[in-house]
């Protein structure tokens, strides 16, 4: 049995007092406090597919076999991959997720995606030379792209403007490889199908860019609140169960869930990404110490 | 296949009611999640199914359903149309034991003759098992033997063809008219060697066996016994049923008689007598009497045969009454001439074939010791009224101790009737006031008896009588009764049994199709619809 998925409403994500912590945090730039580890993991997601070789490291599945250094193999018997420092990286790319289980938790995962987009999103725009907005499934806002701090509206004005879009495995890997030149990825979705990334994750890696996984986690990735007899639905397809929950069920359920949380990591690590949980505040949360690690993320 | 009460299937509309009631509420929250993927898997992991999305649990109950109201409509396999029951007629008269390999014996072969030979009897009954083990189990199987005495076995000891004993008797039962008197869904099977008949039934099943052959019979045989004289006279009554004249071979032996053979030539169906002379043995023994048909197939009417007793010894012991003058010892001693016997001494070691009293008392068993007493007084018993000169007024003329004697000069002096046992008179006096009263009576009977005469010798002119010899020796058999007597063995076969040359004949046929009943398959269904059910209640 299905049935249709109605949104619930979404409140404005761009606010005027969001706008102004949105300054704010702009304002105040990345942290200098930013840590060596910090440093090296973004130096590393920086190398690109040309540039000035920098140096050697050893062979990972899903590395570009093109980029193996065969000389270094003859000499060694060890597979090593060339390390080239791009000469230009001054771009961001904002992949973002609009499927309709977004639209789920509360606090709601979508608003809390929009927001941190838009501070991701407005970090390139002040520090770098511009952003890609890419949204697979979003038809004629599927990409769009802005450059200066003086685009800071029109992105925020773009973000909002997003729908609720399910995108395939393929419609997103259509939407990402012929548009992915150099720079960073961030990609924001719940990656609640942990293998629908994997592909994703390698072609992107095949292509030498950095990619960091956003996910903004909400309580309903930890804890499981229905009880009794319950119409368990699915939003992206519709799909029900009617089920009897009970706390043996909630306990398995609970169980797949973590067990969904360890998947994630372990596909991230695998494709050498980085996957890091944001707990989405609350919409009337615009405390700044609730949007601080995102700045602390993107320290260089 | 088919449905007994179809309209009852009406209620297969119910199902889906049942279904629909079988259904667990909708739930009333629905809770959208992001992690509908955990779900499911939490499910697998747990081997849980949506209660609403069992469609096992559904099959099963729609099964259940269909069951149970199959059952209600009575499914089953329609009957099929046709006798359920089996009358056989089984021909056990004494033609059956004819052995019809016999009469081929000249012309068999090596093969057949180290082949056990079997008679009618034993082919039928082979046949009839071999054909009833065909007949399916439902059908009810009687058999009855017709012949002889009459039989009737049930079920599994029908379906054997046991416990029905050997042929024998006449075939007093008309196969056509029996059969014809069965109800109509009964299969009638009808086994039999068509001798007796005159015709063989229509209806139904039938298996005839033997054939037509030659017969030589002996029809019986009187033995005239001149015990205690010697002699033995056989008087055979032979028949053969043949088409032409046949010559036979009859041969007297056994243990009783010195053997015997002779040729007789005898005319086809007319019975012959043969009158021979034998010399019998003291032994006694078996007394055989056998005549031989080349080809004759039927051996049960071949041969007569009896028992001889050993003969008495005839030992006469005399008590006789000082008074009563020489009448005893004469006459023992003209008896003992007579039977080549002797005359002993009467002491209380002595073993006597014959006790005879003249006169006294003596302590007698009547009807158990052998004796004759004449005038004798048993102990215990009174003398009683004496009755003076009885007029003899007759004796039983059937008896064959006095049969055929002239008695009408007998004279009686003085007669003690009450002195006389409990016994079988056989002479009768007169009172002089006219009342009769018996004169001499026979006790006991079977292989001992004692006659007893109510006056002495000296009192009569019994003893002066022409047939005073002849009733001695008459009483000295009557004392030994049937224990001198010849025993029959093997009597002949009853008539129509033995004419083996036409019997009727017709073509054999085999049993008809059987019904067969309806068979309900309610409790089938019923079963599978608790068992789907309960199959049901164990799936989650």
């Amino acid at each position: 049995m299905t049935r249709s998925f109605e949104p619930p409403a979404l409140p404005e994500p761009f606010e005027a007092p969001f706008v102004q912590l949105l300054h704010e945090l702009l304002a105040r730039g990345l942290s200098p406090a930013s840590r060596r580890d910090e440093h090296h993991r973004a130096r590393r997601s920086q190398l690109g597919q040309s540039g000035t070789f920098v140096g050697h490291r050893r062979y990972a599945h899903g590395d570009d076999l093109r980029r193996l250094d065969w000389a270094a193999y003859a000499r060694t018997g060890v597979l090593f991959v060339k390390q080239l420092a791009e000469d230009e990286r001054r771009t961001a790319t904002l992949l973002l997720d609009l499927s309709p289980r977004m639209c789920l938790g509360a606090p709601q995962r979508r608003l809390a995606a929009l927001r941190l987009a838009a501070v991701v999103g407005g970090l390139a725009l002040r520090q770098l030379d511009g952003v890609q907005v890419l949204a697979p499934g979003a038809k004629a806002l599927t990409v769009a792209a802005y450059s200066g701090a003086g685009d800071l509206v029109e992105l925020l004005r773009h973000l909002a403007r997003l729908p609720v879009a399910a995108a395939t495995e393929q419609e997103v890997l259509a939407t990402c490889e012929p548009r992915m030149g150099t720079g960073h990825v961030h990609w924001i979705s719940d990656f609640a199908r942990p293998d629908a990334a994997v592909r994703v994750l390698r072609a992107l890696r095949r292509r030498g860019l950095g990619v960091t996984g956003w996910l903004p986690a909400i309580a309903e990735d930890e804890r499981f609140a229905a009880r009794g007899f319950v119409d368990v639905a699915d939003p992206l397809t519709g799909q029900t169960l009617a089920l009897p929950i009970d706390a043996g069920l909630v306990a398995a359920i609970e169980k797949e869930l973590l067990r969904t949380r360890q998947r994630q990591d372990r596909v991230f690590t695998e494709c050498g990404a980085r996957l890091l949980r944001w707990p989405a505040p609350a919409a009337d949360d615009l405390r700044r110490s609730a949007y601080e690690p995102i700045l602390a993320a993107c320290a260089p | 296949m088919n449905f007994l009460d179809a309209y009852r299937l009406w209620w297969l509309l119910l199902v889906p009611v049942l279904v629909w009631l079988a259904q667990p509420p909708k739930p009333r929250v629905v809770t959208w999640t992001p992690h509908f993927d955990a779900v499911e898997r939490a499910l697998a992991a747990r081997r849980l199914r949506p209660p609403r999305r069992s469609n096992l649990r559904l099959l099963l109950l729609l099964g259940a359903c269909g069951a149970a109201v199959a059952a209600y409509g009575g499914l089953g396999v329609p009957a099929v149309p046709g006798p359920q029951r089996l009358v056989v007629l089984l021909d056990a008269s004494a033609s059956m034991s004819a052995d019809d390999g016999a009469a081929d014996d000249g012309a068999a072969d090596a093969v057949t003759a180290a082949a056990p030979r079997r008679s009618r009897w034993q082919d039928a009954t082979a046949q009839l098992r071999t054909t009833l083990a065909a007949v399916p189990e439902h059908v009810e199987v009687t058999v009855l033997r017709c012949g002889g005495d009459l039989l009737r076995r049930h079920g599994a000891f029908a379906r054997q063809v046991r416990d029905l004993g050997e042929p024998g008797g006449a075939a007093a039962v008309d196969f056509v008219a029996l059969a014809a008197q069965l109800p109509d869904d009964v299969a009638v099977c009808t086994v039999t060697d068509g001798q007796g008949q005159t015709s063989l039934p229509t209806r139904g099943a039938l298996r005839v066996v033997g054939g037509a052959a030659d017969n030589a019979a002996v029809l019986d045989v009187q033995l005239d016994d001149g015990w205690p004289l010697p002699e033995l006279v056989a008087a055979i009554d032979l028949v053969a049923f043949t088409a032409r004249a046949a010559e036979v071979q009859v041969r007297i032996d056994g243990d009783a008689v010195e053997p015997v053979a002779q040729a007789v030539t005898l005319q086809p169906t007319l019975p012959q007598r043969l009158t021979v002379p034998l010399a019998r043995r003291a032994a006694g023994g078996a007394l055989r009497v056998t005549v031989s048909l080349p080809g004759d197939p039927l051996a049960a009417d071949d041969v007569w045969s009896c028992v001889l007793p050993p003969l008495p010894a005839p030992t006469i012991a005399v008590l006789a009454d000082p008074e009563g003058g020489p009448y005893a010892n004469v006459a023992a001693e003209a008896l003992a001439a007579e039977v080549s016997g002797r005359v002993v001494a009467a002491t209380d070691d002595a073993t006597a074939g014959l006790l005879l009293v003249d006169g006294g008392q003596i302590e007698l068993r009547p009807g158990i010791q052998r004796a004759l007493c004449f005038g004798t007084r048993l102990a215990g018993r009174a003398a009683g009224e004496v009755l003076l000169e009885p007029r003899v007024t007759d004796w039983d003329r059937r008896d064959p101790l006095v049969a055929d004697l002239d008695l009408s000069g007998l004279r009686v002096l003085v007669a003690l009737p009450e002195t006389l046992p409990d016994g079988a008179p056989f002479l009768f006096g007169a009172a002089p006031g006219g009342e009769p009263v018996p004169l001499a009576v026979v006790a006991g009977g079977g292989e001992r008896c004692s006659l007893h005469f109510a006056f002495r010798l000296a009192d009569s002119n019994l003893p002066l009588l022409p047939a005073f010899p002849q009733l001695l020796r008459r009483a000295f058999v009557r004392a030994y009764g049937t224990g001198a007597s010849a025993t029959a063995v093997r009597p002949a076969l009853p008539a129509g049994e033995q004419d083996l040359r036409q019997p009727a004949a017709a073509p054999d046929r085999p049993l008809p199709p059987f019904g067969v009943p309806r068979r309900s398959w309610r409790g089938v269904c019923l079963w599978l619809a608790l068992a789907l059910l309960a199959l049901r209640a164990w799936c989650r």
